[in-house]
């Protein structure tokens, strides 16, 4: 009977260890930048955060990225461009510190789209995530023919010009 | 005495109507990109970094196409026509012919680079990014262009035949542009990364984007892209001096 006790009380501490080895870290990220943030393609915006460990414990390797959805197509978006820091690697943090997170995204194109910060540290199966922040991009028109016509059409005829001079010029002094 | 050589080569490229031809088609092809990409609804919603990077890889392909074309016919026309044997009985080194025939490939290129500096600012109003860009379209076709010709001639000095040289080095230009054309996406892989490290037209592209797209226009940020052309022009150059070596020793009737 001593035995079966000892066999349960083993058997309940290592499914205790496994959970611990599967929860999520301590830590919590909090935006501080507004939940939405609204602009037209092109422009810069910041989303600013931040990163703290609740634990008593140091949190070690822990890197931060991010994670972008296009709402309207419902996929998530290749960041190449969006923001020149895709991941960033913090290391360790120690017991109740609190780090800056801030994260400058380009709005490439048009649309809306969800963005989230995603945290992982070591010995951890879970990563930790921040709340959603929308971002509402308008389209740009770069249209510009004012200026692009004289510059469309007047280069190639200022160089036909040249070089009917030169040949003129080439004609008389033979 | 490089200078002779250079200015006859001027003369015979850009002097005749025939031979600046290729240059208003250029213009033309400047003309319609930036014409399109400012008064096209779809077109004209590209982020405007996106239309600078779109026209400056134009700008920089078409002068690199060019600058090849004629290069390899460069040296060579002086084989085929029979005319290198009198040019060598003169006071002229392969040194002399070698920097006159390169000058006047840089000034095809600088021609080009000319002609797309109205397109570069019309393009550019209203970002702050026009003399970057002008610059960096300087500086990384500069650099291009001298490493090809270099790599160029001394295909020039071993194969003698504009034919096989131009086939050479447009097969090289091709090698080299295709995977510079690949999504990010497509170079996930280790070879793809080191070739893109070394590739030429990849970094002249990378370093355009890192400009133009991501703001990083000091030459410090963007050493990375400028070393590998800088070492691209340094074998180049090697090739180039190991081939005229060959050259020398050969002489100018090969025997073979």
């Amino acid at each position: 009977m001593k035995n079966i006790f000892f066999l349960f009380a083993l058997l309940i501490s290592a499914g205790f260890v496994a959970n611990a080895h599967a929860a999520a870290p301590p830590l919590t990220m909090q935006i501080l930048s507004s939940s939405s943030l609204s602009g037209t393609a092109g422009d810069f915006v910041t989303v600013q955060g931040q990163i703290a460990n609740t634990g008593s414990q140091p949190q070690s390797d822990v890197t931060t990225y991010l994670s972008l959805m296009d709402n309207q197509n419902k996929l998530p978006v290749d960041l190449e461009d969006w923001s020149a820091e895709k991941g960033l690697y913090i290391g360790t943090i120690d017991a109740h510190q609190t780090l800056p997170l801030n994260w400058k995204i380009h709005f490439v194109k048009a649309g809306t789209y969800s963005l989230i910060i995603i945290a992982e540290a070591s010995g951890s199966d879970l990563p930790q995530v921040s709340s959603i922040t929308q971002f509402n991009v308008s389209p740009k028109r770069n249209l510009n023919p004012g200026q692009v016509l004289p510059v469309a059409l007047g280069t190639p005829i200022v160089l036909i010009f040249i070089i009917f001079l030169l040949a003129y010029r080439r004609r008389v002094e033979e | 005495m490089f200078t002779h050589i250079w200015k006859k080569e001027i003369r015979g490229e850009l002097y005749t109507w025939k031979s600046m031809l290729w240059l208003v088609i250029a213009s033309l092809l400047f003309s319609f990109t930036s014409y399109l990409l400012l008064t096209n609804q779809e077109l004209s919603l590209l982020d405007q970094t996106e239309l600078l990077w779109l026209l400056g890889k134009i700008i920089i392909g078409v002068a690199l196409l060019i600058v090849t074309i004629d290069a390899s016919s460069i040296v060579n026309v002086e084989f085929e026509k029979e005319t290198a044997e009198s040019l060598f009985l003169s006071p002229i080194s392969l040194k002399d012919l070698i920097l006159g025939k390169l000058f006047a490939s840089l000034t095809l290129w600088a021609a080009i680079f000319v002609i797309s500096i109205p397109y570069i600012i019309v393009t550019s109003a209203g970002s702050h990014l026009a003399w970057a860009f002008v610059g960096y379209v300087a500086l990384l076709g500069t650099l291009g262009v001298v490493g090809l010709v270099f790599l160029i001639f001394g295909l020039s000095l071993l194969y003698r035949s504009s034919k096989n040289t131009i086939t050479t080095a447009l097969i090289i230009l091709l090698a080299f542009a295709t995977p510079a054309l690949f999504t990010s996406t497509l170079k996930n892989d280790i070879v793809s990364q080191t070739f893109s490290v070394v590739n030429p037209i990849d970094n002249i592209f990378n370093s355009l984007d890192n400009v133009l797209v991501d703001y990083k226009t000091s030459l410090l940020e963007n050493w990375q892209f400028l070393l590998p052309l800088i070492i691209f022009c340094a074998v180049a150059f090697l090739f180039l001096f190991v081939s005229a070596k060959r050259f020398t020793k050969q002489g100018i009737i090969k025997n073979d």
